[in-house]
């Protein structure tokens, strides 16, 4: 009967919802008393909190959120992905830095203004690809765990990139960061005055593609036929080996493509920063973004806009409650840590159900 | 079976979440009780910032019976403030930190610690703001701007240069200050920078006296990446070394030979180890003072310095090391001669009364350059009494350490060098406030002093004329 199998289908949705409410409440609570411990005011720091990321009076601090928001949609797209084609792909981070390292490549050279954003696009998002790629090949022909050979590449990216700010792309008056993308090829502010970038439309509009590409697409049925099981995918006529290194191409794209919208889309400095301090951590925030967000792509962007959220209103608090970063940071983290627990439960479910379905 | 799942599964829910309750309880247990002692220490640093100053006193009488030293100079901007708040200024000052962030043992500890002084001289209330990356920096600016609360907001650290200036531009009306950072042409902007090359001849005078008491034949300077900011230090260090050995030669009347002079730019101001390798390359043709002009890459120096005492069983130099920036005799104690300390308390301090000043309608422009120099007490050469107010820093951070014995260490350090040498260098930190004309090897202090900002070539040409190899 169709209207019961609709029951089903909402009270389950309904639940998750639920569940993520419940648990933002619990992380509220608790990062309140910690905040209350420690001898400051968790109501007025939540109030700051809210009114320095979706203040209604003032449009900048929405705007703040928004441009926060950006660069870890994409990240969380690495890792939704990875997940839906059965991979661990915690590698976002350092295909994140090549894609900005691409961009700063391409800032180096001379070219007709026009042609900086979309080469910087093109060669940062491939830089990205060929950095997941790597661990995508050692995963399918070599059976390397993505989890041990991604982090690895992360640092591998780290360097390499700290090196080329150093050493090949120094700026010549000022040695904490590289050159600049010039003028021409920076993504245009959407409200003057404000952070927010064209980056977040670009974040969109590919967040958009990827949901196109998961559900609508051949290749995305494979992905996600793959992932949750391989060999009834392989028994059906897909191959495993391609669609995962695939899974590693898409989420490389969507994680050059951050670090390029960070270079080009992220004022004032346009370029990256002494010990990358300007990308690091986008790409381990998108995994938290992703698994806010069921790993589905219209579920990461409220997700992403809650992480941007947090990331403003960490200097309301500071500047209103006098809450220091370090106890910010701690009441994000245990925010997060309550949001990802419905995430952690249903994976141990679907576990425990797998294991049950073997034994019958 | 899917009653089982269900039952299985909420279950295991309520059991993390039970677990992650125990775990942030745990958390949250601690954070209430290291936030209690945090407390605690920030009033004891503000005590200890105070007793300094009578310590000062009492130190002047007990170590140097001479009146060269003047004590205010590096203990406090001005003990009574002369400025009061108008009626027309906010009543607030913010400072922003860069993403070093408080707890970095130099730059942002010392700016709190002017910040927190202004914010009690004057009555103004301080909000601090850290950022968590560069992205940061942008948002924080104009939060703190858009509010138009502050009288003015201090952005510790040239990192902070390209936001200050576009933030500057967008809010005319507030007034910013940027230390170490170079923004010459906005009225609304304040670069407090440092004379470096004061304090570096300085600290360059007492390389080159010690190196000949311990008739070592030569002395070095090892530094970070090479850029122009840099040639500051080396010009004035070079400058000092030189002076010195004059200084030396009349002094003892003996016949010397001139010091070979070692320099070596690393390339890096965050690699220790390079620093190392820097520094022992030159204690292997006889160095025996390495000045640290190189951030973090500095450790290495002290390091390199340590074992090699420690290879001819000595605890204490020579060879010695010379710290920089904040007061780093404390880190190797013993084997660091002195630092060349960059006030960034004073300046932080300063750009505040002159926020006042100018709402008070006593200055009609704010911005520009600010240079802080010896007469300012914006750099000095770091002196016993200075370590109780580093240490406070050092201990607020979470350092363990041991107060007592590092400064009783340093004071025997300090001791077994003649006394005269160290007042010969305060003499000439005398000198340079009233008479920049002193001239050695033909080169006049003030004629460095006028060609600054240095390039390349014009180093090149100070090295040439102080008989510094020129690489």
């Amino acid at each position: 009967m169709p209207s019961s199998q609709f029951w089903i289908i909402f009270k389950e949705k309904l639940e998750r919802v639920a569940e993520i409410v419940i648990a933002i409440i619990i992380g509220f609570i608790i990062a309140g008393i910690m905040m209350w411990l420690g001898g400051y005011d968790p109501i007025a720091a939540y109030i700051a909190m809210f009114e320095y990321s979706f203040s209604l009076t003032d449009p900048y601090y929405l705007a703040m959120t928004l441009s926060f928001a950006a660069p870890v949609m994409l990240t969380a797209i690495t890792f939704a992905v990875g997940v839906r084609a059965g991979l661990f792909n915690i590698g976002a981070e350092g295909q994140l830095y090549m894609g900005a390292l691409g961009a700063i490549m391409v800032a180096s050279w001379s070219l007709p203004g026009p042609l900086y954003l979309p080469l910087a696009m093109i060669i940062g998002s491939l830089m990205g690809a060929a950095w997941g790629l790597i661990a995508g090949v050692l995963k399918v022909y070599r059976g390397v765990n993505e989890v041990v050979s991604t982090i690895m590449l992360n640092w591998i990216a780290f360097w390499i990139v700290e090196y080329a700010r150093v050493y090949v792309y120094p700026n010549p008056i000022d040695a904490s960061k590289t050159i600049s993308m010039p003028p021409a090829g920076r993504l245009p502010i959407l409200i003057k005055g404000t952070e927010l970038s064209a980056s977040f439309i670009v974040s969109l509009v590919f967040v958009g593609i990827a949901f196109y590409l998961l559900w609508y697409m051949v290749l995305g049925y494979e992905i996600r036929a793959t992932g949750l099981n391989p060999s009834a995918a392989r028994y059906g006529g897909i191959n495993p080996k391609k669609t995962m290194l695939w899974a590693f191409i898409i989420g490389g794209i969507a994680a050059g493509l951050a670090g390029v919208c960070e270079i080009a889309g992220r004022p004032p400095s346009y370029a990256i920063t002494t010990g990358l301090s300007n990308l690091m951590g986008l790409g381990f925030d998108g995994i938290t973004v992703s698994l806010l967000g069921a790993n589905h792509p219209l579920g990461i962007i409220p997700a992403s806009i809650f992480i941007g959220a947090l990331s403003s209103g960490a200097r309301g608090m500071q500047i209103v409650t006098n809450v220091p970063l370090e106890m910010v940071k701690a009441v994000q983290g245990i925010i997060i840590i309550a949001l990802a627990v419905p995430g952690i439960v249903r994976l141990i479910r679907s576990k425990i159900l797998r294991r049950e379905v073997k034994v019958v | 079976m899917s009653k089982v799942i269900r039952g299985l599964s909420s279950s295991a829910y309520i059991g993390i979440i039970i677990i992650v309750a125990i775990i942030v309880g745990a958390i949250a247990y601690y954070a209430g009780t290291m936030a209690a002692p945090k407390t605690v220490s920030t009033t004891t640093i503000t005590q200890t910032t105070t007793i300094t100053q009578t310590v000062t006193v009492t130190q002047t009488v007990a170590t140097t019976p001479t009146t060269t030293t003047t004590p205010t100079q590096t203990t406090s901007p001005s003990p009574t403030p002369t400025v009061t708040v108008p009626p027309n200024a906010p009543k607030k000052i913010a400072v922003v930190y860069d993403i070093g962030g408080r707890g970095d043992l130099s730059f942002n500890d010392m700016a709190y610690l002017g910040a927190s002084k202004a914010s009690k001289d004057f009555g103004l209330e301080l909000v601090e703001v850290q950022s968590k990356t560069e992205a940061d920096y942008l948002p924080n600016l104009r939060s703190l701007a858009r509010s138009g609360d502050y009288a003015v907001i201090i952005a510790v650290g040239f990192l902070m240069t390209d936001a200050v200036k576009q933030v500057a531009d967008e809010y005319p009306n507030q007034l910013f200050a940027i230390i170490d950072g170079y923004i010459p042409d906005k009225p609304n902007v304040l670069s407090v920078l440092f004379k470096e090359h004061e304090g570096s001849a300085l600290v360059g005078a007492l390389a080159g006296m010690v190196a000949h008491y311990y008739k070592c034949p030569a002395v070095g300077v090892v530094l970070g990446m090479e850029i122009p900011v840099l040639y500051k230090f080396e010009a004035g260090y070079y400058w000092g070394i030189r002076y010195g050995e004059e200084v030396y030669k009349q002094h003892t009347g003996e016949d010397i030979k001139p010091l070979n002079i070692l320099w070596t730019y690393t390339g890096a101001f965050n690699d220790p180890a390079k620093g190392k390798t820097a520094t022992e390359a030159q204690l292997a043709q006889g160095a025996c003072v390495v000045y640290n002009v190189a951030g973090a890459t500095g450790l290495g120096i002290f390091e390199a310095v340590e074992e090699a005492a420690k290879a001819k069983g000595r605890d204490m130099g020579p060879p010695f090391a010379i710290g920089v920036d904040s007061d780093q005799d404390w880190i190797k104690p013993g084997f660091i001669l002195a630092s060349m300390e960059k006030r960034v308390d004073v300046g932080v301090y300063t750009a505040v009364e002159r926020a006042l000043l100018y709402y008070a309608g006593k200055i009609d422009k704010f911005g520009g350059i600010l240079e802080l120099g010896l007469k300012e007490g914006g750099v000095a050469i770091s002196k016993v009494e200075d370590l109780e107010t580093f240490l406070a820093i050092a201990e607020q951070a979470g350092k363990q350490i041991n107060k007592t014995e590092i400064i009783e260490k340093v004071k025997k350090m300090r001791s077994e060098i003649p006394q005269w040498i160290w007042q010969e260098v305060d003499k000439l930190a005398e000198t340079l406030k009233t008479n920049p004309d002193v001239e050695v090897m033909g080169l006049k202090f003030s004629q460095i002093e006028k060609m600054i900002p240095l390039d390349a070539n014009e180093i090149k040409q100070i090295r040439e004329q102080l008989g510094v190899p020129t690489g």
